[in-house]
């Protein structure tokens, strides 16, 4: 079991590096979905296992709101979001794309000393897999950090929470179900008004790129 | 009936949705407003007298003790305050045009979630529900900062949506951490329930409870304010409609800090002294105190600069916390009640500034005491409360925080926070005392405009005068109280 | 005369017999590649075989030179094809049969490096436009991958204890299927990102094509003709062979698959059925890995040439990360 979830750390990690790689906002929304996939993966695995241990159903809830939530529904609505902003291809971050990789790469061994020496973390399949999780995180903020546009800083923040939903499934198998239950109400709610406010941004300040976002200040 | 509590605003929330009339939504607010203050002051009566009010249903979620009982009842007093104020503020913008009645409904369904969603966060126990209220309180008042609509507002409202989003992930990964830290210790059904954790304090992981620490306080600071997470605060606190600010600066940002405080108590009692959370507290207190002076000496916006003097208690609160004795912990619950009153106060005066001269630039309000007689003593007085002039009760707060730091051992602390705060009382002085004087600018008509609104500055001026010369003994027992919470038997 | 043992003749034949079969499979991963491709645009495609016919009309021919090319053009081709064919010596298509010589994954990697320095040095040796071209491209290529290269060899050398490649294949069967072990999966993508840049495969480099804006391999052979086209050509095929061997062998082990199936494979005596089912499973192998390169090509356009870098970094992080990863697991 343990060397399953290993993998698909190992996997969600690779596909925050991935989207930190593209160019283009549509393929950002590709690999989030691909994520978004691998997490509800890991999450019905799990499920299934606390299913045959303690005949308990939530983390299957869990993993199909996941399915809908994540892979099916913020994608569309990201699609959507973008078809109804000005179609104009952009550069949209401020760094190559090799050195963001590389910074990145950078991120990944940060939170390897930061997180690996806890002292609770001793089992090493736990160690790995909170490492890559926490990594996840650290790239969903730098992520957000290094793209222009607000559809970008969507994804860097779902990208976030991706990370940190994993790292509380690896590290302490899901928080309690109500707590899950309000975080993804939390989180539907956030991207839709994060939705509403990238369309209202195009209309009075006709592109969604953040660098025109500076009138206030001091 | 402390379930009532939830029920009220919500219940306000959803009549807001179906009622059209705007007379009947003023109505509502201020009923649901004044409900919320008989039941806080039930819930207080009720702390007093038992220590805690909980009840088994829904996983016993619902959990008041004194140290929330003292925020809720700053909630309950703002939030009566305020709606009273819009009353008037909304009629105004109504009668200038800059308005149209249908987002009345809108200002007051945001609103009222607005409050339920804090409500919420001051009432529950489990921690991880107490972080789902901190973002909603978020995300309901987004629009709310962003309510008229143009570049300016939209400006504020993305980047407090987004820095306060995601500074409140960095939380969450701190209660996942906390969670961690107990996941072998605790029966599943009552995790990350705070009374639990806190009984069990001690036993919990403690480099992990040091790490989910770290996470929360940078999460819930970046809420609060703190530097250097702040850069939403000044820009929504000035953007959204005044009652609004006085809501997120008078409320808002305690919530957050309460969060931070509840884990603090964990992490202390587990750790058996405040060497390693005061470091962190004490350091982001006095940074925050020290941006917040550098930007107040350079502002031109008024509002900017309350909100930079929010700034700027939240750090004194935070720095009160961080040295961590009886005495600085019961003077930063006492300053918490104090800069909310007098910053809701301000905040409400200055709304009422905007909409008589129509601008936010220092430079284009002048002769303020003729034109708003009211409005304009109140801020007046005001400005003197906030930069911490005796008689008014920050003085007496912020004064204990400092002794109570030189009674720790830590004069230089001490002696750089005065200095920053003399700093800050400068550059108040300096930007804003000439507002109040030389020739008004000849489109303004003398008069108040905001009634009501005036009439509740009055009554938020003598209720910081009075409690800075004079503190009631059940609220002196009460603040002590959640001081024992904090610092479990007062040992440190 | 105690040097020659009956080991060491019994392992220089089977190393032999290994070579020869790498040589003549060679031309054949190509083939699969394009009759891939070709039925996925619906196009019938030349036969598997072509390239072997291609190989033998080429090498009827004569061969013509320019005339300001010096004698770097004329031993390239030769070179190459030296370098290339030491490379595949080292490589073993089955741990089953015992070796004599044990090729290092280092040595292996700069012979082929060498091969690519002579083939860059003919490319300018004739003074045309386009094969100068081709040999920056190809050098700048070449420096891109090269640290994701060494540091995923390095991961697996470091697991395993060793660079030689027979030793670090034994690792790798001992591990059962590497695939599902999160340092070797992150090492195998690395490692196709890796064979598509060696071997001029689509994203970086199309071997079908004759444009001069896109063109890095074809355009350093452009002058070639003849047996020494033929010679050039022939290493590219055995090269791309023995970068998909190293994979397949690394990341898929089947040889354990086959020693439990057989009759006590271990001792002396190895029944000639254990050793040839082994064979059927490398063939197998190597196809599918064929399969998989012209899946990606297929699925894949080819990148402007300064997007290479981003691909280029894509390895090498992921050889990193599968780096880490082994640190962080702490085996």
């Amino acid at each position: 079991m343990d060397s399953y979830f290993d993998i698909l750390s190992a996997l969600i990690l690779l596909s925050s590096f991935l989207l930190v790689s593209h160019k283009r906002i549509k393929s950002y929304i590709k690999t989030f979905r691909i994520q978004s996939a691998l997490i509800a993966l890991t999450a019905g695995i799990m499920g299934i296992d606390s299913l045959i241990r303690e005949g308990s159903f939530d983390i299957l809830i869990v993993c199909v709101i996941i399915v809908l939530l994540k892979v099916i529904y913020i994608p569309r609505l990201l699609y959507r979001t973008y078809g109804t902003v000005e179609y104009k291809v952009e550069k949209d971050f401020y760094l190559n794309i090799p050195l963001l990789i590389l910074i990145c790469c950078g991120l990944v061994v940060f939170a390897y000393f930061s997180v690996s020496n806890i002292g609770s973390l001793d089992g090493a399949h736990l160690n790995l897999q909170v490492v890559n999780s926490f990594s996840v995180i650290l790239i969903g903020f730098f992520f957000m950090i290094s793209r222009k546009k607000a559809i970008g800083q969507m994804i860097g923040f779902l990208v976030i929470e991706n990370g940190i939903f994993v790292t509380a499934f690896f590290s302490t198998h899901g928080m309690p179900f109500v707590v899950d239950i309000g975080i993804f109400i939390d989180m539907i709610t956030a991207i839709l008004i994060m939705g509403v406010m990238v369309t209202r941004i195009n209309e009075k300040f006709e592109s969604i790129n953040l660098d025109k976002l500076k009138n206030l200040k001091g | 009936m402390g379930l009532f509590l939830w029920l009220t605003p919500l219940l306000a929330a959803l009549l807001s949705i179906i009622i059209k009339k705007t007379k009947l939504l003023h109505t509502v607010s201020i009923t649901s407003a004044v409900l919320l203050l008989l039941l806080a002051g039930y819930a207080t009566m009720a702390v007093t007298a038992q220590g805690t009010l909980q009840y088994p249903l829904f996983w016993s979620l619902f959990y008041i003790d004194a140290l929330s009982v003292i925020l809720l009842d700053i909630v309950a007093v703002i939030t009566l305050f305020v709606s009273i104020h819009a009353v008037g503020y909304l009629n105004e913008e109504l009668r200038e045009g800059t308005l149209r009645e249908s987002k009345i409904r809108l200002f007051y369904l945001l609103m009222h979630t607005f409050l339920f969603t804090m409500v919420l966060a001051l009432t529950v126990n489990n921690l991880g529900i107490l972080w789902i209220a901190i973002e909603g309180t978020t995300l309901a008042s987004t629009f709310l900062v962003g309510f008229h609509n143009d570049k300016h507002t939209l400006e504020a409202a993305w980047k407090y949506v987004i820095i306060c989003s995601v500074g409140i992930a960095v939380a969450l990964v701190g209660i996942i951490f906390l969670h961690l830290s107990s996941v072998e210790l605790i029966n599943p059904d009552r995790a990350l329930q705070w009374n639990v954790l806190y009984q069990n304090a001690e036993r919990l992981n403690s480099p992990v409870l040091r790490l989910s620490f770290l996470f929360i306080l940078i999460g819930f600071g970046t809420k609060a304010g703190l530097a250097p997470m702040h850069t939403w605060l000044p820009d929504a606190h000035s953007q959204a409609p005044s009652p609004i600010s006085a809501l997120l600066s008078g409320v808002l940002l305690n919530s957050a800090l309460y969060s931070v405080i509840r884990v603090l108590s964990i992490v202390n009692k587990n750790l058996g002294d405040s060497h390693f959370t005061g470091r962190i507290m004490i350091g982001f207190g006095v940074l925050s105190i020290a941006v917040a002076a550098l930007f107040i000496l350079t502002q031109r916006d008024y509002k900017r600069l309350l909100a930079y003097s929010s700034i700027e208690h939240m750090g004194v609160i935070t720095l009160a916390m961080g040295i961590f004795t009886p005495m600085s912990i019961f003077a930063g619950l006492y300053h918490m009640i104090n800069h909310s009153l007098t910053k809701s106060m301000l905040f409400l005066a200055s709304g009422n500034i905007l909409q008589k001269y129509g601008t936010r630039n220092i430079s284009g309000v002048r002769g303020l005491m003729k034109v708003l007689p009211v409005s304009g003593t109140v801020f007046f007085l005001g400005l003197f409360a906030i930069s911490g002039a005796p008689p008014f009760s920050i003085f007496a707060s912020e004064i204990s925080v400092f002794l109570s730091a030189f009674a720790e051992g830590r004069p230089l602390l001490g002696g750089v926070v005065i200095l920053l705060l003399a700093a800050v009382f400068a550059g108040i002085a300096a930007a804003l005392f000439r507002i109040f004087f030389g020739d008004a600018p000849e489109s303004c008509q003398s008069g108040e405009t905001n009634l009501p609104g005036a009439a509740v500055l009055i009554l938020l001026l003598i209720l910081i005068s009075v409690s800075g010369l004079y503190l009631p003994a059940p609220v002196k027992e009460l603040l002590t109280s959640a001081q024992e919470i904090i610092a479990w038997n007062g040992t440190i | 005369m105690s040097f020659f043992t009956a080991d060491l003749i019994s392992g220089l034949i089977s190393n032999f017999i290994q070579f020869l079969l790498i040589l003549l499979l060679a031309p054949l991963s190509g083939g699969i590649i394009k009759k891939v491709k070709a039925l996925s645009q619906k196009r019938k495609g030349a036969p598997v075989l072509q390239m072997y016919f291609d190989l033998w009309k080429l090498i009827r021919k004569e061969s013509v030179v320019s005339d300001t090319a010096s004698w770097i053009f004329k031993a390239t081709p030769y070179i190459v094809f030296a370098a290339t064919a030491a490379a595949a010596f080292m490589v073993p298509v089955t741990t089953l049969v015992p070796s004599a010589i044990s090729g290092d994954l280092l040595l292996l990697i700069y012979l082929l490096a060498l091969g690519r320095f002579f083939m860059c040095l003919s490319a300018l040796d004739t003074g045309s436009t386009f094969g100068g071209m081709g040999a920056s491209r190809e050098a700048m290529i070449s420096a891109l991958i090269e640290p994701s290269l060494l540091v995923s060899i390095f991961t697996v050398g470091l697991i395993s204890g060793t660079t030689a490649v027979d030793q670090m294949m034994n690792t790798m069967k001992a591990v059962g299927v590497p695939l599902l072990h999160p340092v070797y999966i992150l090492c195998f993508f690395a490692m196709i990102i890796i064979i598509l840049a060696e071997t001029s495969r689509i994203p970086v480099d199309d071997p079908a094509t004759h444009l001069e804006l896109t063109m890095v391999h074809e355009a350093m052979i452009l002058e070639y003709s003849g047996r020494q086209l033929a010679l050039m050509e022939y290493s590219a095929a055995i090269k791309q062979l023995i970068f998909l061997t190293l994979l397949v062998n690394l990341f898929l082990p089947t040889d354990q698959l086959v020693s439990l199936a057989g009759i006590s494979g271990a001792g002396a005596a190895i029944p000639a059925v254990v050793i040839a089912a082994a064979l059927a499973l490398y063939i197998l192998k190597i196809i599918l890995a064929s399969l998989v390169i012209a899946i990606t090509e297929i699925s894949t356009v080819k990148f402007r040439f300064f997007s290479i870098p981003n691909l280029a970094a894509l390895s090498f992080i992921l050889a990193f990360l599968g780096f880490l990863q082994y640190f962080v697991l702490g085996r």
